[in-house]
């Protein structure tokens, strides 16, 4: 966390229970509705598959050893959604400060408006795309602009990647936009003042105070991107198994929940390494840690 | 402490001592920022047109356009499965979203003061909410539930000694219980990547002044989290109205909701049922956007307020 | 980055994992294996030695699901309650708009009662949820080869048929199938064939088999056919091209089923079970692997009405809805109740028309409208039946099978 907390009032006692309390209801909800969930996942993780599906208690590493017999789901969730975390940052950053820093008395009313699409069912929405990206749509309209009948949207990565930087919009802007807001112009025009180029004020003003933004929004679309895969289904025509199909896979199809489980324990702990050495890196060489885990 | 007002002419400033294309340069970048602006709204917002054109589609294919037809509104409006599905929505969601904004935001508040380790065991805990694939939470989360169950209602019932004992089961309940826990990380990182780039001096200036903490927190903290906060909610409750996976599997008797009930048609085919009701949820909210506009812009002409303060535009900027 | 270990001493765990083991093992010689064989695992670990011992020692031997309260009696139903009056609420668990509304209305007024209709998507996601321990349902309607899972997990229990007399109207070819060999645990809801639908205006070659399906897919169509996402539906083309039973499991078949599969894969353009029907009607694909359920749209529709159904000449896979009664339905008045009820002939006769499925009810079937009746894509005509076989419910999650699609689906794309 940034510079110095707040000076302490008399009786650290009750500083300490005020803080206590604060932290309470979350930690509460953490434990009981995270930790013991994820304890029964490692508990199936060890464990067999039942006769009909589902778990049977044993103390195997089985399902470990199973977990890199298919990398392609992997690497294939990998890409989409690196390239859609990116191409969400492009999309979201200039919106986030176009609103944080242009919209003026506007600012709320835009940032309502980007959440009122989603009210709208998530199924709807891809089953709309498949209208406006289909063979009766831009597809059909660019395919015959181009002379080229057969040409697709739908059913390729672009189509996927529409619809998955559309899905997770909101969720990178709102963190760019929150830390953008907070940004003290004054000091963009100071530095203006002073001679510095666009370039150079941006580098080093802007860049750091924006900067848990961006991260908070990257981490926040990334990893769910990882887990996605109900638009690849949709609007990539099923063509692509991730991560997220193998585990549906598992727990629904095959109903083997300790093979599913072990899985999900290798991916979560292969985000948490990951996302732990990307902070690492960007806090390195820094002298205050502005960036913390965050 | 407020942002300075953006010059009227930014390009001003801009042009002293400079050459005259950094100043065109300027203006062009205020252009490119606005078309993009545009830009994405459209493309936000193109999926939803359809949704609503396709309501009138007189076929019962929803990707096929035959005629123009309002029955489907009709259909949608006597659906009596479908207004308890939203009904069912709007509660859980609304619920969650209250709940979430408030335990994440105290956590984000009383994690300053944690210790450092203390602090990391949250942050992994936050993240790993978050990596944790729907499907698997959602299973385990009901596992959890069941066993919890289990144990508790037999205590229950023993305790009412023959009485009509409350039995708890999977309900609203148990859906706003596990919508919580993803929500709550989330206003958490929202509101702490506002309070890591929040300046301090206010709050030491309020401790020196020997404001209460309580008094520093309402009047100085909080309007500046308060974007943080009112975005949080929002998107609170923007996925746990959307929630599929986890509903589904948590869900009992009688809590279906909308996703619920959207993603069981799809077996049958979607029809443009859904997209009138769609169409409708959309047109009561921009409706009530509107009249709520509309209400706080009179109520501020009349009171004299100032302009930020005079709209719901105004309620989820900083007060000044 | 270090992360805690439950709070639990070695001695602690060998000396609960001794007791608890005796116990889990004779447990678990029943196979009857649910999230209660998850307590005692816990068990194991130490942490929920205290739940498992409070609930598994105390509780039912039966292990069908939830505590407390009023509920179905346990084990094998012949200590069922005696028929009393419909109570004054019912949950049904099923499929979208698979009732006729009019007969829910019709019902809730007879009896004075409220029903409740919850949806799922997918057989899947019912048995994983059961399984899990949520329910609370009296009613659910699975497909039939799901029953023998449900069954032996307790999640259904036999079914008092004196209080339906309404079975005795049931087609007997499609009883005492694999699923349910003496009709002791469902009741029959509705029927139909997997097969080919195809638009006739555009794919003008004849086509009869799965083979002419293959080679039409591979060849002149290529990347305009869309299969079902559905493991048993796709695994019925190859299999039945080889004259091996849809079923089958053995790995050297399986081998050559495969590499059918895989010599289509990179012709298939979608793996849909939703919007299939959709891609049809624009014609971006022309060949489909699926179900009727969407037929009868596309044929009301005059640009689409070219679209036909058949079942191919090797024959293809035939399935059943049933109706179930859950062990612990918190209405069992009601489910009996509803479970004659809804095969009434006039009854299923209006069901049918309404969701345009077969219905097993020969008696029912005698008030249906001939166009129904006379669709070979809905009831499926007597030279076509025998070719028909139902899925083997305990190939359902066979591993080899499993593999075999996981690697389809990763081969398309």
């Amino acid at each position: 966390m940034t510079a110095a907390a707040a000076p302490r009032q008399e009786g650290s006692g009750r500083s300490v229970l005020a803080t206590g309390l604060l932290v309470l209801p979350a930690a509460v909800w953490y434990l009981l509705l995270l930790v013991a969930p994820l304890f029964i996942v490692v508990v199936f993780s060890l464990g067999e598959k039942a006769r009909n599906g589902g778990y049977t208690p044993a103390l195997t590493l089985d399902n470990y050893g199973q977990v890199l017999a298919r990398p392609d789901p992997f690497v294939d969730s990998l890409r989409l959604a690196t390239i859609g975390t990116i191409l969400t940052l492009l999309i979201a950053l200039p919106l986030a400060y176009f609103i944080a820093t242009r919209a003026g008395r506007h600012k709320g009313l835009l940032v309502l408006l980007l959440v009122i699409p989603f009210w709208t069912s998530f199924l709807i929405r891809a089953y709309s795309w498949l209208i406006i990206l289909g063979p009766r749509g831009a597809a059909g309209f660019i395919g015959d602009m181009i002379g080229e009948p057969a040409f697709r949207i739908l059913g390729t990565d672009v189509g996927v990647m529409i619809g998955m930087t559309y899905g997770y919009l909101p969720l990178m802007i709102f963190p760019l936009y929150v830390t953008l807001e907070r940004m003290d112009r004054s000091l963009v025009e100071a530095s203006k003042d002073l001679g510095a180029g666009r370039w150079a004020t941006f580098r080093q003003i802007t860049l750091p105070i924006i900067l848990p933004g961006v991260i908070t929004g990257s981490i926040l679309v990334f990893i769910p991107m990882m887990g996605e895969y109900v638009i690849p289904a949709i609007l990539g025509y099923g063509r692509t198994f991730l991560i997220g199909n193998a585990l549906v896979l598992d727990f629904l199809e095959a109903r083997h929940w300790p093979a599913g489980s072990a899985k999900a324990v290798g991916l979560i702990a292969v985000m948490m390494v990951s996302i732990t050495l990307y902070l690492w890196f960007l806090n390195r060489g820094r002298r205050t840690r502005e960036v913390s885990v965050l | 402490m407020s942002a300075p007002a953006i010059p009227a002419v930014p390009s001003a400033r801009v042009r002293a001592g400079r050459s005259w294309p950094r100043a065109g340069f300027g203006g062009l970048v205020e252009n490119a920022f606005r078309a993009h602006a545009i830009l994405v709204y459209a493309f936000l917002y193109l999926p939803i047109v359809v949704v609503i054109v396709f309501a009138f589609n007189a076929n019962r294919l929803a990707t096929i356009w035959t005629g123009f037809s309002t029955d489907w509104f009709g259909v949608a409006l006597g659906n009596g499965v479908i207004q308890k599905a939203i009904q069912n929505s709007l509660i859980v969601a609304f619920f969650n979203a209250i709940l979430a904004t408030t335990f994440g935001t105290m956590a984000a508040l009383g994690l300053q003061r944690v210790p450092r380790r203390l602090r990391m065991a949250f942050d992994v805990l936050t993240y790993v909410s978050i990596i944790v694939p729907e499907i698997v939470i959602a299973l385990a989360t009901l596992v959890f539930f069941a066993t919890a169950f289990d144990f508790i209602n037999p205590v229950l019932a023993a305790a009412s000694d023959g009485g009509a004992a409350m039995k708890l089961g999977f309900g609203h309940a148990t859906i706003v219980a596990a919508h919580v826990l993803f929500n709550t990380s989330l206003v958490l990182l929202l509101v702490r990547a506002r309070l890591s780039g929040m300046d301090r001096t206010h709050v030491e200036a309020s401790y020196d002044l020997f404001a209460t903490p309580w008094r520093t927190f309402v009047q100085i903290t909080l309007p500046q989290l308060l974007p943080a906060i009112v975005a949080g909610f929002l998107l609170a409750f923007t996925f746990s109205f959307d929630d599929y996976v986890i509903t589904s599997f948590v869900s009992g008797p009688g809590s279906s909701t909308l996703p619920l009930y959207v993603f069981g048609q799809v077996k049958r085919g979607v029809t443009p049922e859904t997209n009138a009701v769609a169409a409708m949820i959309f047109a009561f909210t921009i409706g009530t956007l509107l009249i709520g506009q509309l209400i706080l812009a009179r109520h501020a002409r009349r009171t004299g307020s100032r302009g930020s303060d005079a709209s719901v535009a105004g309620m989820i900027t900083e007060a000044r | 980055m270090r992360f805690e270990q439950p709070g639990i001493t070695r001695e602690e765990e060998r000396d609960v994992a001794d007791q608890d083991l005796n116990r889990l093992l004779a447990r678990m010689a029943r196979t009857k294996v649910n999230r209660r064989s998850f307590l005692a695992a816990s068990g194991l670990t130490g942490t929920a030695a205290f739940l498992a011992a409070c609930t598994g020692g105390g509780g039912a031997t039966n292990p069908p699901a939830s505590g407390g309260g009023a509920s179905a009696a346990p084990g094998d139903g012949s200590a069922a309650p005696s028929a009393g009056p419909v109570e004054s609420e019912l949950f049904i668990y099923n499929w979208s708009d698979y009732i006729a509304p009019e007969n829910i209305e019709a019902f809730q007024a007879m009896h004075n009662t409220t029903i409740t209709y919850d949806t799922f998507a997918n057989n899947e996601e019912l048995l994983a949820k059961l399984q899990a321990g949520g329910s609370g349902y009296d009613i659910a309607c699975p497909t039939a080869e799901f029953l023998p899972a449900m069954i032996e997990d307790g999640f259904i229990e036999k079914l008092d048929m004196s209080r339906i007399p309404n079975m005795q109207y049931m087609d007997p070819t499609l009883l005492s199938q694999k699923w349910d060999p003496n009709n002791e645990y469902h009741v029959p809801k509705d029927f139909g064939t997997t097969g080919i639908l195809v638009r006739k205006k555009i794919v003008t070659e004849p086509l009869e088999s799965w083979e002419d399906f293959f080679n039409l897919a591979v060849g002149k169509y290529s990347g305009r056919v869309v299969l079902v996402d559905s493991l048993g539906d796709v695994l019925t083309m190859p299999l039945k091209m080889l004259g091996y039973s849809l079923n089958e499991t053995d790995p050297a078949k399986l081998a050559e089923a495969k590499q059918i599969l895989t010599d289509l894969a990179p012709h298939v353009l979608a793996l849909d079970s939703d919007t299939y029907q959709d891609k049809l009607a624009t014609e971006e694909a022309v060949l489909c692997l699926g179900w009727t359920g969407p037929l009868l749209e596309l044929r009301d529709n005059p640009e689409t009405a070219d679209t036909e159904y058949l079942v191919p000449s090797e024959g293809s896979l035939f399935w059943l809805d049933v109706w179930v009664k859950l062990a612990d339905a918190p209405h069992p008045n009601g489910s009996y109740e509803w479970l004659n009820w809804i095969h009434e002939p006039e009854i299923q006769a209006a069901e049918t028309e309404y969701n345009g499925y077969a219905t097993p009810n020969l008696e029912a079937k005698e008030l249906v409208s001939e166009e129904l009746l006379n669709d070979p894509a809905i009831f499926p005509p007597e030279d076509v039946m025998p070719n028909l076989e139902g899925a083997d419910p305990d190939q359902t999650d066979n591993p080899d099978r499993i593999s075999l699609w996981a690697d389809f689906k990763s081969a398309i794309g």
